[in-house]
């Protein structure tokens, strides 16, 4: 036994020799790119607790001399004019966001459902029309779909966002979805409608708990586009209490330009939800981009 | 049966066959019920402006976008486009955008994937940071990295300087022969986790036993990759490569926040110069009849993508 395995690890570290080569060159790279990552993160956190002042300074100062939150405490004071207009431009995001999720959740999934178990006619087609969607950018619907909302009346409200992040986020949660669906046996199913369930119920009380990272996975992912959005937003609406973050942000700065502690602040008070929901679920969206794109 | 009938076997085989799909259709009524609410959204906000950017590309239509004061022009917006200077300097721009983008970042990418394959300690909180910079909003890196090429106070610049190899630091997005390098980082910054999201999966969808038994007949660590992991991965890499390129065609907010197309148009790309003819200068009918170019170019992109797609399909079918 002990001669085998001493014979194996022999071959092994042989070989190793070759291998190291690779190894070391993948440690290397990945130090790189860790540095190239993560670099401007620290830079903007490090610019965000200077003063305004201390930021202004050629050579630069690498760590603050006074760190200070003071640009943090500007943004989220409720009494000052700052604050105020922050705290509603988040408090936006977050109504839009959430309106969206839940949106495209309820669309997508008997979409996707639909996309993985029926085998109606025009399916494929139907399923390429909605993936094609992937391909266009906003720019091309920026004007017609201006005028649309502009005759039914959503310019300058939230629900002419929420309407068109609904579209560009369903194609993609669509996908995700199927995949998901694609990997629960019709068995299960088919076994609950011999109980004498309906199709509606099979679908219900069987597919949909077995889905729920799934769903998950595609929440997250219509989430954050829809946080992230930037030029619907930027077209669409142009009174200030309404504005989204990044255009909020972008009107509020272009204003005073000079203020970089406080932009880094706000940019990185604007990443927080995203990172942190990306960071927990993490799990459920790469699994479902796995499943979704590669075994699709 | 085939002797007797020359013509009119194939007409009425097409019309049995028609009158089968409409049978058929009829009978998967109810699946249709569930796609219904995802196809109506997308009839409105999809099919509707396409027809209506089509529409106005033949039309001149005044500043304040009244629709009913609108000039046909027929095809001139379209030479107009096709004569102008900026056009060209646009296209070549978006090139380049484009294909060093979507190349950097899939090598990026599907390096990082192979590095990470392996299993070692703090793995998990590596791939996560590798992931934060594409999951952040792109507002909030176009301003990191505008502070960060500021060309007073930008640290690259100062850190040139402290290290000699420049007297003052350079000016990285207001100089013409540097901005766009400059935005395709940025650029490739926020994009290479996705190639890195598809290739890590990819990757864990190669069997184990191909590439232990590649060792077993002596095949090196280049030559495993080479012939075992890669052709496994020519689907994933198809489609990440694709998704990568539109997406990077259609890139907007990196360019035009962090230079507004400028200076002199050397970082405009065709979406941000539609955008500024649309709503900056109010050109409708010129902005509609790129648009309309531009979703030539992307219906072509579009083939490949489907074909990629299905290819993926097939292959799943016969295994």
């Amino acid at each position: 036994m002990s001669t085998v395995s001493e014979t194996i690890s022999r071959g092994r570290s042989a070989r190793r020799v070759r291998i190291d080569g690779w190894r070391w060159g993948g440690r290397a790279f990945l130090v790189f790119m860790l540095l190239y990552t993560a670099l401007p993160m620290i830079w903007m956190l490090l610019t965000s607790i200077k003063s305004g002042f201390a930021a202004m300074q050629f050579p630069p100062q690498w760590w603050p001399d006074q760190p200070t939150l003071a640009s943090y405490q500007k943004l989220l004071d409720p009494q000052n004019s700052v604050g105020q207009d922050f705290l509603r431009f988040f408090w936006n995001s977050l109504i839009v966001s959430t309106a969206t999720t839940i949106l495209s959740v309820i669309v997508a999934v008997p979409a996707a459902y639909a996309f993985s178990r029926f085998t109606f006619p025009g399916r494929n087609f139907l399923f390429f029309a909605v993936l094609l969607r992937n391909m266009f950018p906003a720019v091309i619907f920026l004007v017609p779909l201006f005028i649309l909302m502009r005759a039914i009346g959503l310019v300058n409200t939230h629900g002419s966002l929420v309407l068109t992040y609904l579209t560009f986020g369903l194609p993609l949660a669509i996908w995700l979805l199927k995949g998901f669906y694609d990997n629960i046996p019709v068995q299960l199913e088919q076994a609950a409608r011999i109980d004498g369930a309906t199709r509606f119920q099979a679908f219900v009380l069987i597919v949909m708990p077995l889905s729920t990272p799934g769903v998950i996975a595609t929440a997250i992912y219509s989430f954050i586009g829809a946080w992230n959005e930037y030029i619907y937003a930027y077209t669409f609406l142009s009174k200030n209490e309404q504005l989204t973050l990044p255009v909020g942000i972008q009107r509020f700065f272009s204003e005073n330009t000079t203020d970089f502690p406080g932009l880094m602040a706000a940019s990185f008070m604007m990443s927080v939800p995203v990172v942190v929901l990306f960071l927990l679920l993490q799990r459920y969206f790469v699994r479902a981009l796995t499943e979704g794109a590669v075994k699709h | 049966m085939t002797i007797v009938s020359g013509k009119a076997e194939p007409r009425r085989r097409l019309q049995s066959a028609r009158s089968d799909v409409l049978r058929k259709m009829w009978g998967h009524r109810a699946d249709y019920a569930y796609v219904l609410p995802a196809i109506a959204v997308m009839l409105i906000v999809i099919a509707y402006p396409i027809y209506y950017t089509i529409e106005l590309s033949f039309f001149n239509t005044p500043p304040g976008l009244q629709l009913r004061d609108k000039i046909f022009v027929g095809f001139s917006n379209y030479t107009a486009i096709l004569t102008s200077g900026v056009f060209w300097q646009v296209t070549f721009n978006t090139l380049i955008w484009t294909v060093a983008s979507t190349f950097v970042s899939f090598v990026l990418g599907f390096a990082a994937a192979l590095a990470l394959h392996r299993d070692f300690v703090g793995r998990g909180v590596l791939r996560a940071i590798l992931i934060i910079p594409w999951v952040i909003s792109a507002v909030a890196a176009s301003y990191i990295w505008k502070w960060i090429y500021h060309s007073d106070f930008g640290i690259i610049g100062a850190v040139l300087v402290e290290l000699g190899w420049a007297s003052r630091p350079p000016n990285f997005i207001d100089s013409v022969s540097t901005v766009l390098p400059s935005l395709i980082v940025v650029n490739i910054w926020r994009e290479f986790p996705f190639a890195m999201i598809m290739m890590t999966a990819g990757l864990q969808t190669v069997p184990e036993q191909l590439l232990r038994a590649a060792k077993v007949d002596g095949a090196n660590a280049w030559q495993r990759f080479w012939h075992v992991t890669f052709p496994h991965l020519r689907n994933v890499s198809t489609v990440t490569i694709l998704l990568l390129a539109v997406a990077n065609f259609n890139s907007f907010i990196i360019p035009w926040i962090m230079t507004g197309g400028g200076p002199s148009n050397a970082s405009h790309i065709w979406i941000t110069h539609i955008y500024e003819l649309a709503f900056g200068r109010q050109r409708w009918g010129v902005a509609s009849a790129y648009s309309v170019l531009l979703f030539i170019i992307l219906m072509t992109l579009g083939y490949f993508y489907v074909r990629a797609l299905s290819g993926n399909e097939r292959k799943d079918g016969s295994a």
